[in-house]
C-alpha cells in the first residue's frame, strides 16, 4: 500500500499533465510494482484523497484526479 | 417477502423538521405572479411560456417570486438565482453558445461523484449564479416515498441552494440545481445524518442503479426489482462514490419484459425479468375477453369504441413468433418460440400470466450516442436465477468490471468495448459457451466466429486458398 501510494504521487508530482484518469495512474504504478492489481491501486488512491494528497476533478461526465495544490486548483 | 431494509429507518415528521411556515411557503398571490416582471429583459425566454405545455421558465419566475418575497435571513445564497438564471439563458440565446463552465474540484469530502460543479463565465453581470453546483440526491428504489419526505428536501434546497430541481433525472436521481461551493457540505451533512439520503452517482462512476415499480405494485414481476437495486447499490457503494472506471456504468433493473425503467437501451448492464416455464394460460378467462365480459388491456385505451374485442386480429395475428393458436376454442401457446414480447399478457392480464420459474435475463452494452451512435444492449446471459443475496450475479458484475477496467479506453463504454473486441472475447470473459439465445435484438444474427477448437473434430483453414479468390 505505502509502495503504491508512493507511486501514485511520484506521477501525479511529475506528470506534465495536472488531471489525470485512473488508467494512467494504473499504468504508472504497475510500471514500478508490475502486476499489481486495479482494486489495490484504487484503494491506494482512495486513501491519498483522504489524506487530502490527490484531490478528485470531475467534470461531471467523467472524473479525473489530481494532486493538490498542482495545476488549476482554485474553484474557477 | 415483503422488502425490508437492511437498517433502521427513521420516521420523518415534516412538522419537527421543517424549516419555512406555512406563511413563508405561500407568500404571494395568483394576482401578484400575474404582475411580476423579472429584473432582467428576457423576450426570448418569455416565448417559451407560450404554447399548451408547462413551462420550466414558468416554474423559474413562480421561484423568483417566491424566494423575492423571503426575508433575506432565510436564504443562504442570493435571492435572486432564478432571475439571474433566467437573464443568463436570454443572454445565451442572444450570443447562440452557452455561459456555463462545467467540471471542477467540487464536491463533497471523500466523493468523487455526487457534485458536479458549474459555473457562469458572466459572474460579473449574473453575481448569483457564479457558482451554480447540481448535486444529485440517490432516489428512493421505485422512487417510493411520502410528502414529508419530499417537503424536508424542498425546504432543505430553498434554505441552502437555489430552490429549483429536477424529479428526476434520467439516471432516476433527484436533481438539486444550482448552489454554492461552501453550501455543498452542509447539504450532505444534513442528506445523511438527518434526511438518511445519499447522494448518487456521476462522474467515472456505477451510477445511481434504478428499478421499476416491481412485486411493490406490479403483477407482472418477476424478480423483486427493489431489492436487487438496493442490495446492489448498498454492495457496490464503493464504486458508487470512488470512481475508477474507465467511464460511466449503469444498472437498471426491470421486472419484466416491459421495460418500464428502459434498461435495455439505458444501461450497460440491463436485468430484465423474465420466465423460462410456460405462460399461464385461464382458460375461461380467455373465454371472458372473447365474449366481452371482461375488456381488454385492463380497460385502457377505452376512450373510444374500437369494436368488439377479436383475439385473432388483436393478439394471435401480433404474436411476433407466431406461436400462439386457437384449438377447439381453447388458446395455446407453443412456449418454446415465445420471444416474451408480452404484448399478449398486456392485453388479457387476466388470462394469461408470466410462468412461476422465474429470474432474469442480463444484456449489456446499451447507451446514448457519444461515440458510435445509440445502440441497444446484447442480451448475453438468457436466463439467471436471482435470489438474495445475489451473489450468482455479483460474480457477473465482478468479471465484468475486470475486463473493463483493464482493457476499456479513457471514456469508453462497456458497449463500445464488446464492439470493438467482438461478442465472442466478451463471453471469454464470462466464461460462458455461446447460445442461440444471445441475439442483439429478437431475430437477428449474432454473428459468432468459431474457433477451431471450439468445434468437436475442429477444422483447418488455408488463408492463402481463400485470398486465392477474395482479394483484400
Amino acid at each position: 500500500m505505502e509502495e503504491m501510494k508512493k507511486a501514485i504521487l511520484e506521477f501525479a508530482e511529475t506528470n506534465k499533465k495536472t488531471k489525470f484518469y485512473f488508467n494512467d495512474i494504473e499504468k504508472a504504478v504497475q510500471k514500478v510494482i508490475p502486476g499489481a492489481k486495479a482494486r489495490e491501486i484504487k484503494k491506494a488512491a482512495t486513501a491519498l484523497i483522504n489524506e487530502e494528497k490527490l484531490i478528485y476533478f470531475s467534470t461531471g461526465s467523467s472524473t479525473m484526479y489530481g494532486l493538490k495544490g498542482r495545476g488549476v486548483t482554485e474553484d474557477h | 417477502m415483503a422488502f425490508e431494509p437492511r437498517e433502521e429507518q427513521k420516521v420523518l415528521k415534516y412538522e419537527e423538521l421543517r424549516i419555512y411556515s406555512d406563511a413563508e411557503l405561500h407568500n404571494y398571490t395568483d394576482e401578484e405572479l400575474k404582475n411580476f416582471k423579472v429584473k432582467h429583459d428576457i423576450p426570448d425566454v418569455d416565448e417559451l411560456e407560450k404554447g399548451p405545455w408547462p413551462s420550466f421558465v414558468a416554474d423559474t419566475k413562480r421561484e423568483a417570486l417566491h424566494r423575492k418575497k423571503l426575508a433575506k435571513d432565510r436564504m443562504m445564497i442570493e435571492a435572486d438565482v432564478a432571475e439571474d438564471l433566467l437573464g443568463q439563458l436570454q443572454v445565451s440565446f442572444d450570443d447562440g453558445e452557452t455561459h456555463w463552465k462545467h467540471g471542477g474540484i467540487v464536491g463533497v469530502f471523500g466523493y468523487g461523484g455526487g457534485v458536479i460543479g458549474r459555473y457562469s463565465d458572466l459572474h460579473e453581470r449574473f453575481p448569483s449564479i457564479a457558482h451554480f453546483h447540481t448535486m444529485r440526491v440517490n432516489q428512493t428504489m421505485s422512487k417510493f416515498y411520502n410528502t414529508d419526505y419530499l417537503r424536508c428536501l424542498c425546504d432543505l434546497w430553498e434554505y441552502r441552494g437555489s430552490g429549483l430541481m429536477n424529479l428526476h433525472g434520467s439516471t432516476g436521481d433527484i436533481i438539486f440545481l444550482g448552489t454554492f461551493t461552501e453550501q455543498l457540505e452542509p447539504v450532505f451533512y444534513e442528506l445523511g445524518h438527518v434526511l438518511q439520503q445519499d447522494l448518487g452517482g456521476s462522474g467515472s462512476n456505477l451510477r445511481t442503479p434504478s428499478c421499476c415499480l416491481g412485486k411493490a405494485r406490479c403483477e407482472y414481476a418477476c424478480i423483486d426489482t427493489q431489492d436487487m437495486c438496493y442490495e446492489l447499490t448498498n454492495h457496490y457503494q464503493d464504486e458508487l462514490h470512488r470512481p475508477a472506471f474507465p467511464y460511466k456504468f449503469k444498472f437498471k433493473f426491470d421486472g419484466c419484459p416491459n421495460g418500464c425503467v428502459a434498461s435495455i437501451a439505458r444501461s450497460d448492464m440491463s436485468y430484465i425479468g423474465t420466465w423460462r416455464d410456460n405462460i399461464r394460460i385461464d382458460q375461461e378467462a380467455v373465454k371472458a375477453y372473447i365474449g366481452g365480459e371482461i375488456p381488454p388491456n385492463a380497460g385502457a385505451h377505452a376512450g373510444r369504441d374500437w369494436g368488439k374485442f377479436d383475439i385473432q386480429k388483436e393478439v394471435i395475428n401480433l404474436c411476433p413468433t407466431q406461436c400462439m393458436w386457437m384449438e377447439k376454442g381453447k388458446l395455446m401457446i407453443d412456449d418454446k418460440e415465445c420471444t416474451r414480447c408480452m404484448h399478449c399478457i398486456n392485453v388479457m392480464p387476466r388470462a394469461l400470466r408470466p410462468g412461476k420459474d422465474t429470474g432474469c435475463s442480463i444484456l449489456f452494452g446499451a447507451k446514448a450516442p457519444i461515440l458510435e451512435g445509440a445502440q441497444m444492449s446484447v442480451l448475453t446471459i438468457p436466463f439467471v436465477k436471482c435470489e438474495s443475496p445475489y451473489d450468482n450475479i455479483k460474480a457477473i458484475v465482478e468479471k465484468v468490471w475486470d475486463w473493463w477496467m483493464e482493457e476499456g479506453k479513457n471514456r469508453e463504454r462497456l458497449g463500445e468495448l464488446i464492439q470493438r473486441y467482438g461478442i465472442p472475447k466478451f463471453l471469454e470473459v464470462l466464461e460462458i459457451p455461446p447460445m442461440p439465445q444471445m441475439v442483439t435484438e429478437p431475430r437477428s444474427n449474432p454473428y459468432i466466429f468459431w474457433k477451431s477448437e471450439d468445434v468437436p473434430g475442429g477444422f483447418e483453414r488455408d488463408i492463402n486458398v481463400y485470398r486465392a479468390k477474395h482479394k483484400r
